[in-house]
């Protein structure tokens, strides 16, 4: 057993209640999710809009609790809230928007937030802040107020804030989504760059196909439920189901992933057209 | 518009003032503002001035700043020792109509208008020379033996700091907001005061409404981050006393003694 995760016939139900507070309805937002991931990994969740792949990643965390089904993290079991804490320092989680999860007003008092709440000793905060920023490279902003900062900046702050817990997993639950093209890239190639040094599991959640180009092994879910799953290149490959589940392929990354097929010898992280030609001239130039 | 407001308007800066202990620098605020209330001769405030030079000097605040926190009282302060000049009874200098000038009140408007001034400035350079970071830091300690009565100090602590670090994502949504509104006909600046006052429900339920939803996903990102409460937490960044911070407590207590002892030897 050296999976991290192990999630078996994971379900989960919303109620609906009408203003009187009587369930009128239940939505199943988890519909029997079963999936392991490695220790070391970089895992992507793909879905559109209310397919439960948040929902998924925040039992990851112990914020929900499953309603049916077993889920261990680390070897711990979620749902009776005695490991919760473990369970978190084992997985941290990176939210949505950067605004509402940076708790303190200066870098440095944020990175240390998650330290001083597990009761490591002053000294090794310190050192723990230091390494964290400059592992995502936002060491030089360390005495700045997080209101100056750009979108992609916070998020690598707020990595920067999981980092400093050390954790065996990082989720980044949709990170992305309120970010600049230029953001998302700085947030992704961080990321897997953690994931490559310190050997950090990732699980990705996001809906842009773009982003699950570097990862290991890609779930795409709909409904609740997992609908493909495979290397990014056998998903890509499935375009036709892809559209099905409301998720489209940008075309340069397509263009890419054929030509690489087709064993031109293109680099893998191709996220938009410029990088695409910039690369089809280099490669020109060699010839 | 909505940008201009500043709360907690901190003055960076690297001066001796500036690196005391915050604890320290409440402390001596809140006797600092005591002591201005404890004599009854005009001769006080020369002592009570001097040692507010004499910190400001060594906050190295510029002076201009200090005077900026005034601005909201002024009129308060104008009203008030008018009222207090021309209204009270007394030994009569000078009389028109209503209006009488008296010894007497000459006497009180000074020592008001005095007072107020060193009330406002005095507590002005606390926040001048400490984050409000620190501000907390240092009430979270200071009301720290209200714990065993089971109050929530360190959550209330906490509450502040986090409300300090959203204002001015707030005042940012609520300029967009406006923006939004106004874009779309929505007029907040003429009309008399209940039009306004009216005119600000259809800014304030979605301001409420996305503070709400804020409050919703940072309770989520502190619960992911292992926030559990005060117990078993240990600080980044503890306050420590250093040797300056227990001379600071001397100097403190030297103020209030020069000052007993000058108002009650002199009596002017």
């Amino acid at each position: 057993m050296d999976s991290i995760i192990d999630a078996k016939d994971l379900v989960h139900e919303y109620s609906r209640r009408d203003e009187e507070g009587n369930v009128i309805g239940i939505n199943r937002a988890l519909d029997g999710v079963s999936l392991q991931v490695k220790e070391g990994d970089f895992i992507a969740v793909l879905g559109a809009n209310g397919s439960g792949k948040s929902t998924f990643a925040k039992h990851l965390n112990a914020l929900l609790t499953p309603t049916e089904g077993t889920l261990y993290v680390g070897g711990m079991k979620c749902g009776d809230h005695s490991s919760d804490l473990e369970i978190r320092k084992t997985v941290g989680m990176v939210f949505q928007n950067p605004d509402n999860q940076i708790i303190a007003n200066v870098v440095e008092e944020d990175v240390g937030f998650g330290p001083e709440n597990i009761g490591v000793p002053t000294d090794e905060i310190w050192m723990r802040v230091e390494e964290a920023l400059k592992n995502v490279g936002m060491y030089e902003y360390h005495l700045d107020s997080p209101n100056k900062l750009s979108g992609g900046q916070k998020q690598r702050v707020a990595i920067a804030g999981i980092l400093a817990m050390k954790p065996r997993c990082i989720i980044l639950d949709e990170s992305t989504a309120m970010l600049d093209p230029g953001g998302r890239k700085a947030v992704i190639d961080t990321i897997s760059r953690i994931n490559k040094e310190e050997g950090i599991t990732v699980i990705l959640i996001t809906h842009y196909m773009e982003e699950v180009i570097q990862a290991d092994h890609v779930y795409v879910m709909d409904a609740g439920k997992v609908m493909m799953e495979g290397s990014p290149r056998e998903i890509f490959a499935r375009s036709g189901e892809l559209e099905k589940y409301r998720l489209s392929v940008l075309e340069a990354v397509k263009i890419a992933m054929l030509l690489r097929a087709d064993g031109i010898d293109l680099p893998r992280d191709i996220l938009n057209e410029q990088e695409l030609v910039d690369a089809v001239a280099e490669l020109a130039g060699k010839k | 518009m909505i940008r201009d407001i500043t709360i907690g308007q901190y003055y960076q800066g690297d001066s001796l003032i500036h690196r005391l202990d915050p604890r320290l620098k409440v402390v001596g605020v809140f006797i600092y503002l005591i002591s201005l209330f404890c004599f009854r001769y005009v001769i006080g405030f020369l002592v009570a001035g001097l040692f507010f030079v004499l910190v400001l000097k060594l906050s190295k605040v510029p002076f201009r700043y200090v005077i900026k926190g005034l601005k909201p009282i002024l009129f308060l302060l104008i009203f008030t020792a008018a009222l207090n000049l021309l209204w009270t009874p007394g030994e009569t200098i000078w009389k028109f109509g209503i209006l009488n000038l008296t010894k007497e009140g000459i006497y009180k408007c000074i020592f008001m208008a005095f007072r107020l001034i060193l009330l406002i400035i005095g507590s002005s350079l606390l926040t001048l020379t400490t984050t409000p970071n620190q501000l907390t830091d240092a009430m979270e300690h200071l009301l720290g033996p209200l714990k065993r009565f089971g109050a929530p100090v360190h959550e209330v602590a906490m509450m502040m700091s986090i409300a300090l670090r959203f204002i001015p994502i707030l005042l940012d949504e609520t300029d967009k907001i406006m923006k939004a509104q106004m874009s779309r006909g929505a007029d907040f600046e003429s009309g008399n005061i209940m039009q306004r006052m009216r005119s600000m429900v259809p800014l304030m339920v979605p301001l409420f409404i996305s503070a709400t939803r804020r409050a919703n996903e940072l309770a989520y990102a502190m619960d992911a981050r292992c926030y559990n409460g005060g117990d078993g937490r240990t600080k980044m960044k503890p306050l420590k006393y250093h040797s300056r911070d227990y001379k600071g407590y001397g100097v403190v207590i030297l103020y209030l003694a020069v000052l007993i002892l000058v108002t009650r030897t002199i009596t002017i």
